[in-house]
C-alpha cells in the first residue's frame, strides 16, 4: 500500500511537473515615469503586486521587468518613440493622455476597445476620464491616475484678513455655486497686500513654467482648443481675455515679475507654511511633498490640513468653475507579443485596493467611482474632499498637433506677463499657430 | 641617362600621393561614415514632415515636402530673437572669454613664475574636467532664488535685499558658465605656441629695450596667427553648435525664448518636446542653417588670416 502511494505521489509530481513546464513562459515590460520619494512609485510597483494574481488567472508563468525613474518628460517620450522604432518599446507604457494622438497615429499604440470589454474591473473608471483616453472614436489608454489642478488658499492669511472661520470653510463652496469668482480671488490678493497681511507680489503665485496649467484662463474665458469633430481651434477673444488677466497679476501687485522662472522648490518653500503667500494655483500632488518635505517639521500633513485648503479655479467670464485633469495612461505598445497578457496586468492594477496606493501615497485623485467609498480613501481628507474636482474637470486634447498648439499659446502667455499688451501676445500667438500648422488650425 | 631622369621625374609625384592617401583613407572613410553621410540625411529629413505622428527610419517612407519647413522656419516670429541671441552669445562668449580671456590668462600665467603659471593654469581647468551636469548643479545653487541661492544667502548676510538672478541677469551667468569651461582650450593652445617662441627673438626684443607690452603687441601676437586663426574658429563653430550647458542651466529661458540658441531650437523641435510630437524634420531644417553658418564663417575665417600664407612653405625654402 505504501509503494503504491508512493508511486502515485511521484507519478503525480512528474505529472505536476509536466504541467508547470506546460505553461506558458511570457515576459512583460512596463515602463512607467514616477518620482519615488513623492509617493509616486506604485505606477510600476502595483504590476509586481498582482503578478502572481494575473500568473493564476491566465495559467502563465510570467516575468516582470519593470523600469521605473523620473527622467523629464521630453526625453521619456522620445526614449519610447525610438525604442518603438527599433522593435524593443516595453510592452506597457505609462504616459501623459496628450500623447495619445501622436503615438496612436503613427501606430506605436494599440486600441484597447475589445480588451476592455473582456474585463470588469473597467466599468469601475470615473466615466469622465474615458474622455481623455479616447482619440478618432476609439480608446487607446487606460487611466493611471488623476489630479485636480485647484487653487490653494492660506487659511492663516485670510483669517489675518479678517475673515471669520465660517466664511472660510465656505470658501470652496461658494467658488463651487459661481458665488466666489476669479476677480474676487484677486482682488482680495489685492486687499492682503494693501493691508499688508502679505508682502507686495505675494497675493497669487501661478505656475512657474510651461505645462498644463496655464489652460484654465483660456478655457474660463470660453476658449475651445478643439472641437466635437476634431478640428483645431484658437479663439482670439478668449485668448485676449487669458493674456489680459495673465497680464494684470503683476499690474495689480499680486504676483512678483519674476514669477515665471522662479524655482517650483522656492514656490513650494514659501507658499506651504501658509504664512507668506495668499493664493497658489498648483496640484494636489503637490501636498505629499509639502508634508514630507517642506513643513515636515511644522506637523506635516496635519499642519497643512489646518491651514491651508484648496477651491476649484474660481469662475472668468464664462461663469463657471473649473479644474484641469491630466490623467496619466497605461498603454500597450504595438510590438508587445502579449497584449492579453498586458491588458490582464492593467485590469488587476484597476482596482482600489491597487490604486488607493498609489492614490494615498502621492495624493493623486482616485480613478475609480468605488474607490471614493473605500475606507482608506474616504479616511484621507484630502484626497475624499477634492474628489468633487473630477466632475469639473477638464482636459487637453488628444492631437498630435497640441504641442504646436500649446507652445504658441505659451509663447503669448511669457510675452503678456512681461508687458506685451495683450492685443500683440494674440498676434503673436496666432502669427506662430498659422506658420505652423496652416490649414490643420482655425483661428475664430 | 637623360631618358630616365625624365621618366622618374614623371612617375615620382605620383608615388607619394598615393602613400598620401593611403594614410588619409581611415580618416576620410570615418568622415564620409560619420560627418558626410549623416549631414545629407538631416539635409534630407529636412525636407520632409518627419514627426512622432509619423515617426519612421525607413528613409523611402518619409514624405518629402521639398523647402516647407524653411519657409515655415523663415517666417517664424521668433527665428529672428533666436538668431541674435546666437550671434551674441557666441560674440560675448568668444571675445570675453574663449578667445580674449585664453590669450590673457596664457600672455599673463607665460609672464610670471614658472609654477605660479602652472597653477593657475591647473585652476582654469577645473571647470572643464567636471562633468556638465555637476557643473551647471553648482552654478544652479549659486544663483537659485532665495532661501536656496548662495549669492542671494551672500546678499543677506551682507545686508542687501535679494537678487532675482534667475531671471533679470540670466544672459550674464549663461554666458559666465558657458565662458569659464570654454577659457581652458585656448589658454592650453595659446600659451604652448607662447612658449614655443624662439628665445632668440624674445632676447632680441629685450635688448632692443621693448617693454612687456611692446613685445606682446609686435612679437608674440604676429608670432601667433595660425593658433588664434584655429582657437577662433573652432571656438565660434564649438559655441554655435552647443546647447548642453544651455539646455541644463535655463532650457532656452525664462522668458519668450530668452536663452534659447539656435542649436537648442533644432535640439527642442527634433528631439525634445514638454507635450510629445516632436518636430524631426522642422528640427533638422535649424541644423541644417547651422551647418551653412558654420562653413560660410570657416572660409570668412580662412580667408580673413589668409590660410594659404600659413601653410604655405616658408620663403627661406624657395631660395
Amino acid at each position: 500500500m505504501v509503494k503504491v502511494f508512493r508511486l502515485l505521489l511521484v507519478v503525480g509530481l512528474m505529472l505536476s511537473g509536466i504541467a508547470t513546464a506546460a505553461q506558458e513562459e511570457v515576459t512583460i515590460t512596463a515602463r512607467c515615469q514616477a518620482n519615488i520619494a513623492g509617493g509616486e512609485g506604485w505606477r510600476c510597483d502595483n504590476f509586481a503586486a498582482v503578478e502572481e494574481q494575473v500568473e493564476q488567472e491566465l495559467g502563465i508563468n510570467l516575468t516582470l521587468n519593470i523600469i521605473q525613474d523620473s527622467k523629464g518628460w521630453a526625453d521619456y517620450k522620445t526614449e519610447f518613440v525610438l525604442a518603438a522604432e527599433a522593435g524593443e518599446a516595453p510592452d506597457i507604457i505609462l504616459s501623459g493622455h496628450e500623447d495619445i494622438g501622436a503615438w496612436a497615429a503613427a501606430g506605436l499604440i494599440i486600441p484597447l476597445d475589445d480588451l476592455i470589454a473582456q474585463h470588469e474591473e473597467f466599468a469601475d473608471v470615473v466615466p469622465n476620464l474615458w474622455v481623455s483616453q479616447t482619440y478618432d472614436g476609439k480608446i487607446w489608454g487606460i487611466p493611471q491616475d488623476a489630479e485636480a489642478r485647484p487653487i490653494f488658499y492660506s487659511k492663516l492669511l485670510l483669517s489675518d484678513l479678517g475673515w471669520s472661520d465660517e466664511e472660510i470653510a465656505s470658501l470652496p463652496e461658494r467658488v463651487r455655486t459661481g458665488e466666489f469668482t476669479f476677480e474676487d480671488m484677486l482682488a482680495t490678493a489685492e486687499q492682503a497686500v494693501a493691508e499688508g497681511v502679505v508682502e507686495p507680489g505675494k497675493g497669487y503665485y501661478h505656475r512657474w513654467g510651461n505645462g498644463f496649467d496655464w489652460l484654465p484662463y483660456y478655457l474660463g474665458n470660453g476658449g475651445e482648443i478643439m472641437t466635437e469633430d476634431g478640428q483645431l481651434v484658437f479663439d482670439r477673444d478668449a485668448a485676449l481675455a487669458a493674456y489680459e488677466l495673465i497680464g494684470s497679476f503683476v499690474k495689480r501687485g499680486v504676483t512678483p515679475e519674476t514669477m515665471i522662472g522662479t524655482e517650483s522648490s522656492a514656490i513650494y518653500a514659501e507658499f506651504a507654511p501658509a504664512e507668506n503667500v495668499l493664493f497658489y494655483q498648483g496640484g494636489t500632488w503637490q501636498w505629499a511633498d509639502w508634508a514630507r518635505n517642506y513643513v515636515a517639521d511644522l506637523g506635516g500633513n496635519d499642519f497643512l490640513l489646518e491651514n491651508v485648503g484648496l477651491m476649484l479655479f474660481p469662475a472668468m467670464n464664462d461663469g463657471v468653475p473649473l479644474s484641469l485633469t491630466h490623467p496619466l495612461s497605461y498603454m500597450i505598445s504595438s510590438g508587445s507579443e502579449h497584449p492579453d497578457v498586458a491588458m490582464a496586468l492593467l485590469a488587476a492594477v484597476t482596482t482600489p485596493e491597487a490604486n488607493n496606493r498609489h492614490a494615498i501615497d502621492s495624493f493623486h485623485l482616485g480613478i475609480l467611482t468605488t474607490q471614493v467609498e473605500s475606507e482608506a480613501y474616504a479616511a484621507n481628507p484630502v484626497l475624499s474632499g477634492a474628489h468633487y474636482m473630477l466632475d469639473y474637470t477638464r482636459f487637453a486634447p488628444n492631437t498630435p498637433f497640441y504641442s504646436a498648439w500649446s507652445n504658441a499659446y505659451w509663447a503669448g502667455i511669457q510675452a503678456a506677463h512681461t508687458g506685451t499688451p495683450a492685443e500683440e501676445a494674440v498676434e503673436l500667438a496666432v502669427t506662430q499657430l498659422q506658420n505652423e500648422l496652416g490649414d490643420q488650425i482655425v483661428i475664430r | 641617362m637623360n631618358m630616365n631622369t625624365s621618366a622618374r621625374a614623371r612617375t615620382a609625384p605620383t608615388r607619394p600621393n598615393l602613400t598620401a592617401y593611403a594614410f588619409l583613407a581611415p580618416v576620410a572613410i570615418l568622415v564620409v561614415l560619420f560627418f558626410i553621410i549623416p549631414a545629407l540625411l538631416v539635409i534630407y529629413i529636412s525636407m520632409t514632415d518627419l514627426a512622432t505622428a509619423n515617426f519612421t527610419s525607413d528613409v523611402g517612407q518619409m514624405t518629402f515636402i521639398g523647402l516647407k519647413n524653411y519657409e515655415t522656419l523663415f517666417s517664424d516670429p521668433y527665428a529672428r530673437k533666436i538668431f541674435f541671441n546666437t550671434v551674441f552669445y557666441v560674440l560675448v562668449t568668444l571675445s570675453l572669454f574663449n578667445v580674449g580671456g585664453a590669450l590673457v590668462v596664457a600672455l599673463l600665467t607665460a609672464h610670471i613664475n614658472r609654477r605660479a603659471g602652472f597653477f593657475f593654469r591647473a585652476l582654469w581647468l577645473l571647470p572643464r574636467l567636471m562633468t556638465s551636469t555637476v557643473y551647471i548643479l553648482m552654478w544652479e545653487r549659486m544663483v537659485a532664488d532665495p532661501p536656496y541661492g548662495i549669492l542671494n544667502q551672500l546678499f543677506g548676510v551682507a545686508g542687501y535685499g535679494t537678487v532675482a538672478f534667475n531671471t533679470n541677469h540670466i544672459w550674464t551667468f549663461v554666458i559666465l558658465v558657458n565662458g569659464i569651461i570654454g577659457i581652458s582650450f585656448g589658454m592650453i593652445i595659446f600659451t604652448s605656441a607662447i612658449e614655443s617662441i624662439s628665445k632668440d627673438i624674445m632676447n632680441a626684443s629685450l635688448v632692443d629695450g621693448s617693454t612687456a607690452m611692446q613685445r606682446i603687441r609686435y612679437v608674440i601676437l604676429p608670432l601667433m596667427r595660425w593658433p588664434l586663426l584655429f582657437v577662433l574658429s573652432y571656438q565660434t563653430l564649438s559655441l554655435l553648435t552647443s546647447y548642453e550647458e544651455i539646455l541644463l542651466f535655463t532650457n532656452g529661458g525664462p522668458g519668450v525664448y530668452q536663452t534659447e540658441v539656435w542649436a537648442l531650437t533644432a535640439f527642442h523641435r527634433a528631439l525634445s518636446n514638454y507635450f510629445g510630437n516632436a518636430q524631426w524634420g522642422y528640427g533638422s531644417a535649424f541644423a541644417v542653417v547651422l551647418v551653412i553658418v558654420g562653413i560660410v564663417l570657416a572660409i570668412l575665417y580662412l580667408r580673413i588670416f589668409r590660410f594659404r600664407e600659413l601653410v604655405s612653405e616658408p620663403k627661406i625654402e624657395n631660395l
